[in-house]
């Protein structure tokens, strides 16, 4: 196995392993690419940097940036492309393209610039995983750079006007999303059977739409009438990320694995005190049959509990 | 300024519309949204490729009404890509690499205003740009990563692109198709209701790589990742002698 590969990225929620997009579509990527990923979830300790989320850890180095880390995947033979023609190629870079210039401007508004979803929904989540005083500044100071990308790539010179910009935005980001299901169609992913580098990008622009829950939804509304892109979302969810369905973060799966290790061992215990009382039981004189009781209770009573406390 | 001039008179020529082109100095002040070059039809003003696409469609001229909605989406997400990364990485070029903004970018972005607008203008539209690449993240980008980017994008478009003329080769002529049909005549020579015909997606493509193969910079290599595609090559001079009727190709050769 290569060297291990850490993922320093935000945690998840609303059933989603991240509700941050870069994050999910490296999360995605390595899914499909069998690339052993170990995931940090960033929380409100003062561990790992926020600078420029989602970072990949190696041995030798570190890299920022989607597009890098998937192209140093790709380097490491964990292709998730490799099945895909030319021209499928040229088209994945072309769609990724379509993405970044027609829905990210209306998702970074929806997230981070409308005041009743920032103040109630974004603002509030990112805030409880950074610790103070960070909690105070980073939040503001990701707002502000999500409007100055509005603004600077979509605004017009020399009055960088909000409203003039909103409208435009959130038509282009329908029409994008319209695009998107008419190429969809009825497959399973964009590229026949197989789930490709176009296929996490789009993954992880859409599910955090999909999925957060909003004050103002408009965007949401429209992609929820889109029931491909939705059963494309759901699928990915249901087929990669089945254990972190329950709102269960990476981190948190440590303690499944640590409770799933416990359950084991009390498994193995018990079938161990089952065995012994059978030989007991058949070496015994003939009696008639009574009730294998109290000597179970305990184990069954632990056993009980820990099933209680896994489920969610 | 000359790139988006050149899409647009191609994009016009193609659609078989005469075009007559002036030269003023408050071009981007006249122009609604700011930027040039834009089209002045009888008494409306519209600017920049997209809405004046639309506007030529409303006026009944269309490149693309013989795709379907899946061609259609590509030809979009082609387009954005060129955007994307062919005209970012054009400005990079020319206002955050020192040595082409030393020498020509400056010299040339002032040269209708008097000193010192020039230089003061010019340092605006400079400090502008890098807010903006600064904002979409090629601000740490060095030129080498930069010219990386234009190859990938370049190759993206000599995969699509192939051995076909056109990026979209076939679209079915409505006009033709429908006179056939009610003339009840069977459907042999389907190929017939086929027409080659360049798209919005060509004359965008077009504009930019005529740009960069004929702009003069301080190093050729932008240029030299183009002409690395010959198909690329030979699509530019077949735009170039239809659409714009120059007997010998301005495009070098390396």
């Amino acid at each position: 196995m290569a060297a291990p590969l850490e993922l320093s990225c935000w945690g998840g929620g609303w059933g989603l392993p991240s509700v941050h997009s870069d994050s999910l579509v490296v999360m995605a990527y390595a899914k499909f690419s069998g690339a052993p990923l170990k995931v940090n979830v960033i929380d409100n300790t003062w561990r790992g940097s926020r600078g420029d989320v989602p970072v990949l850890t190696t041995e030798d180095n570190t890299i920022s940036q989607p597009a890098k880390i998937l192209n140093f995947l790709r380097k490491q033979k964990y292709n998730a492309d490799y099945e895909l023609s030319a021209k499928q190629g040229a088209d994945t870079l072309a769609y990724i393209a379509l993405l970044e210039e027609k829905l990210l401007p209306a998702v970074l508004h929806t997230f981070w610039v409308e005041s009743d979803n920032y103040f109630t929904v974004t603002k509030p989540w990112f805030a409880s995983r950074m610790p103070f005083p960070l909690s105070l500044i980073l939040p503001g100071r990701m707002s502000k750079g999500a409007l100055n990308r509005i603004l600077l790539t979509r605004g017009e010179p020399p009055l960088y006007h909000l409203r003039e910009v909103e409208a435009r935005i959130y038509r282009d980001a329908k029409e994008c999303l319209n695009l998107l299901s008419n190429r969809l169609g009825t497959s399973q992913f964009f590229f026949g059977d197989m789930p490709s580098t176009l296929d996490a990008y789009v993954f992880g622009f859409l599910a955090p739409l999909y999925k957060v829950r909003f004050p103002k939804v408009q965007l949401q509304e429209h992609l929820k009438q889109l029931s491909n892109l939705c059963r494309f979302c759901d699928d990915i969810l249901n087929s990669y990320f089945r254990l972190s369905l329950g709102g269960i973060s990476p981190a948190g799966q440590e303690t499944v694995d640590a409770n799933l290790q416990k359950l084991t061992q009390l498994v193995n215990k018990e079938s161990n005190l089952i065995e012994k009382m059978d030989d007991n039981l058949r070496q015994s004189p003939q009696l008639p049959p009574r009730k294998l009781p109290t000597l179970k209770l305990t184990p069954a009573e632990e056993e009980s509990n820990s099933l209680q406390r896994l489920s969610p | 300024m000359c790139l988006n001039n050149i899409c647009m008179s191609a994009f016009l020529q193609m659609c078989n519309l005469p075009i007559k082109v002036v030269c003023r100095a408050n071009a981007e002040y006249m122009s609604p949204s700011g930027k040039v070059p834009f089209i002045h039809v009888g008494n409306q003003v519209v600017s920049e490729l997209g809405p004046i696409v639309q506007f030529v469609k409303a006026k009944g001229h269309s490149l693309s009404d013989g795709l379907d909605e899946v061609q259609k989406a590509e030809m979009k997400a082609y387009m954005e890509l060129v955007n994307n990364m062919l005209l970012t990485a054009e400005l990079y070029l020319q206002w955050c690499d020192d040595a082409t903004v030393g020498e020509i970018t400056l010299a040339r972005y002032g040269s209708p205003y008097p000193w010192p607008l020039n230089h003061i203008l010019a340092y605006q539209k400079q400090w502008e740009v890098k807010r903006k690449m600064k904002a979409i993240g090629w601000g740490n980008k060095t030129l080498d990563q930069v010219l990386e980017d234009v190859d990938q994008c370049c190759q993206a478009l000599s995969q699509r692109l192939g051995t076909q003329p056109y990026f979209f080769n076939k679209h079915l002529n409505i006009w033709k198709f429908t006179v056939h049909v009610l003339s009840k005549s069977g459907l042999e020579n389907f190929e017939h209701y086929f027409t080659i015909m360049p798209t919005e997606l060509d004359a965008l493509v077009f504009g930019h790589l005529y740009t960069i193969l004929t702009t003069q910079m301080t190093n050729d290599e932008l240029s030299e990742k183009v002409k690395n595609y010959s198909n690329l090559l030979a699509f530019c001079r077949r735009i170039e002698q239809h659409y714009f009727g120059k007997g010998s190709s301005s495009i070098r050769l390396s």
